[in-house]
């Protein structure tokens, strides 16, 4: 991704709104999520007749959501755009979703005019302070001349190094503001690589391992080296793992691959993990929800860490190697090396866990005739095929998806990985499906989930985008029900949500298909429905507000201490 | 133990406020902050000290490091003392 210098308009002078909305056509910006109010009224009149694609969202979070995913199945920088006040606070749940999942996204408030700024005036809020935990970047324009060159250094903040969200907030005195004497910017696009004294010193660690299991996470997509990530794991024969944000990075189902790890990982993953000597981990920041406890995570290993951020290295867990910079030309040249030397020779520890992960396969028969959600959900991906895409919303069918559904590659799996937000689903089948308009779009979410944005379904039927959206409905908030179950002596607090809105009619109502799903035998039918539409659809499906997400570690455990179902019952 | 940073920023809206809450929310006291006018940018030193024994001053400077606007300098032990 190159930066763009900017070319001056022959126009005599132009107003600050003009110029962003120019800046943006000229960065390549095709779509734009936002909504209009009064302290960015200037922008918006710029936007009639430019050449960006606005898509009127029905909320600010939506906008934001939808840009996140946008960018998370393009490759390229979402962008997003709201009013001062509450225009940008609701903007605020989306921009901390980007900034924790390193998602490159552009965010751009008007503000009321710097005369007024700091009297509270109508609708004034400082965005610029209150997201500044929450940005990789942010600027308060002061002069519309500045707009080129901040515009382009935003951008290139976003995409660049570890990604993440920008905020620009402009003034409505800036966007009104006339100026003949534009500022651009020409920026180096640098890639950072590591010594090769440093990749030899991996080489040599994974040479010298026994036991070592590579540990995938989110980084390997966002630095577009997942096939030298699957190269290395076709080299090695070292046994994998991937975090929830690096599913499909190697597709499910490869050999030697073990799954997920953490919380809701297999037993596989996570009992490789504990007793590995060598941990190869590459873009990954050893989040809580991976790990468990800490103190006793993979308390034999040492550490490779890949990672573009250096502040990553070391942050949580002591590394023998820490690899700083991009991860492709890293894991490329460590490939190198390996391919010139001997072969790894790690059949044993590799056969070890082929056998224990055939041994611990999900089983999809459970008895009964209620809808069985991991069974639907590993029966809808293979249906859907390699065009698949998953727009998970959070909660228990967020782990059921990542543990049942299909994967071939990590675009086919976005999901509120870092802030875990509830009401990302449905924006983020928005911004995936305008990203990729010929894949197959599935939004699967919660019946508590789907009502925190449900508005948005406004917006599927305004553009008509044919987003497929699979409503789990166990008339509860699901996972804070389970751990109430487990964790809390089954004192159900708050959890209980039976008395929904009938969601077939609410979608009908918004002009969207919808049905039901209510039994096991309807299910196929069902899916193959959803499936086959050409318009946007909405299945509703009843499942069982009993079911939990299997297996478990608890809370304070480390991951060899899962809990199952069948030991869970003697437990309680 | 407290370290003191030295550090140049920027002069641009939020500077100070974006390295400020950068130190405390990463689980560091500022126990002491200098700052001087150098024209373009200003120069800071801040004394810190961490919140509990896991987290190390050289991680909050990475941390630091990556705040666009911010150089740092250089990093001085000035005290030791149990954590």
């Amino acid at each position: 991704m190159t930066a763009v210098a900017f070319k001056p308009s022959a126009e005599a002078a132009q107003s600050g709104a003009r110029l962003l909305v120019s800046t943006l056509e000229q960065l390549g910006v095709e779509v734009v999520f936002g909504y209009p109010g009064g302290a960015i009224m200037p922008i918006y009149d710029a936007l009639a007749g430019s050449k960006l694609q606005h898509y009127l969202c029905r909320h600010e979070q939506g906008a934001a959501f939808a840009a996140d995913s946008y960018a998370r199945v393009s490759g390229k920088v979402g962008v997003c755009m709201a009013t001062s006040g509450p225009g940008a606070t609701n903007l605020v749940t989306g921009i901390a979703n980007a900034m924790l999942d390193s998602v490159p996204m552009v965010c751009i408030t008007g503000n009321v005019a710097q005369g007024v700024m700091g009297t509270d005036s109508f609708q004034e809020v400082d965005i610029l302070g209150v997201t500044l935990p929450l940005v990789k970047h942010s600027y308060l324009v002061r002069h519309a001349a500045d707009i080129p060159a901040i515009i382009q250094e935003a951008f290139h903040i976003a995409r660049s190094g570890r990604p993440g969200p920008v905020l620009i907030d402009l003034p409505k005195d800036v966007q009104f503001e006339l100026t003949s004497e534009p500022r651009g910017l020409h920026l180096p696009n640098e890639i950072a690589v590591a010594e090769p004294s440093v990749i030899a010193e991996a080489e040599a660690a994974i040479r010298a391992a026994r036991r070592p299991v590579l540990y995938v996470g989110g980084g390997a997509k966002i630095s577009g080296a997942v096939e030298a990530v699957r190269e290395f794991a076709a080299l090695t024969g070292i046994p994998q793992v991937s975090t929830l944000n690096a599913l499909g990075s190697i597709p499910t189902g490869q050999d030697n691959y073990l799954g997920m790890l953490g919380m809701h990982g297999t037993p596989a993953a996570n009992e490789a993990v504990q007793g590995s000597d060598l941990l190869i981990v590459v873009g990954a920041r050893f989040d809580d929800r991976a790990t468990g406890k800490l103190a006793e995570f993979a308390p034999e290993a040492g550490v490779i860490h890949f990672d573009i951020d250096p502040s990553e290295i070391g942050k949580l867990r002591s590394v023998a190697v820490g690899v700083v910079g991009d991860l492709k030309p890293n894991l490329e040249a460590l490939n190198r090396r390996l391919a010139d030397g001997p072969a790894i020779e790690v059949s044993a520890w590799a056969d070890q866990w082929r056998a224990r992960s055939a041994e611990t396969q999900v089983r999809y028969d459970a008895p009964g005739d209620k809808v069985y959600a991991p069974a639907l959900l590993n029966e809808l991906s293979r249906l859907a095929g390699p065009g698949f895409i998953a727009a998970c919303d959070v909660g228990q069918h967020q782990m059921w998806v990542a543990q049942h559904c299909e994967f071939s590659r990590p675009e086919a799996h976005i999901t509120s990985g870092g802030l875990g937000s509830m009401g990302f689903g449905l924006p983020a089948g928005i911004g995936a499906k305008l990203a990729e308009p010929d894949a197959v779009v599935v939004t699967i979410t919660g019946d508590g989930g789907v009502m925190m944005n449900i508005q948005e379904l406004a917006t599927v039927n305004r553009f008509n985008i044919p987003l497929k959206i699979l409503l789990l409905d166990n008339s509860r908030l699901g996972m804070v029900r389970q751990w109430q179950e487990f964790f809390f002596e089954r004192n159900f607090s708050e959890v209980d949500l039976s008395d929904n809105p009938d969601f077939v009619k609410v979608a009908e109502a918004f002009g969207i298909e919808a049905f039901r799903i209510e039994r096991r035998d309807q299910v196929t039918a069902g899916l193959e429905r959803l499936l086959a539409a050409e318009g946007p659809i909405l299945a509703h499906v009843i499942i069982d507000p009993a079911e939990n997400v299997w297996p478990l570690v608890p809370p304070g455990k480390n991951n060899a201490q899962m809990m199952h179902a069948a030991t869970a019952e003697g437990e309680l | 133990m407290t370290d003191t940073i030295h550090i140049q920023i920027d002069r641009a809206d939020g500077s100070l406020q974006r390295l400020i809450g950068l130190v405390e929310r990463r689980g560091f006291h500022i126990d002491g902050i200098n700052m001087a006018d150098e024209g373009d940018f200003r120069r800071i030193a801040l004394t810190v000290r961490s919140r509990d024994a896991a987290r190390s001053t050289d991680n909050l400077g990475r941390q630091i490091d990556r705040l666009f606007g911010a150089r740092r300098i250089g990093n001085d032990m000035i005290q030791s003392e149990a954590a």
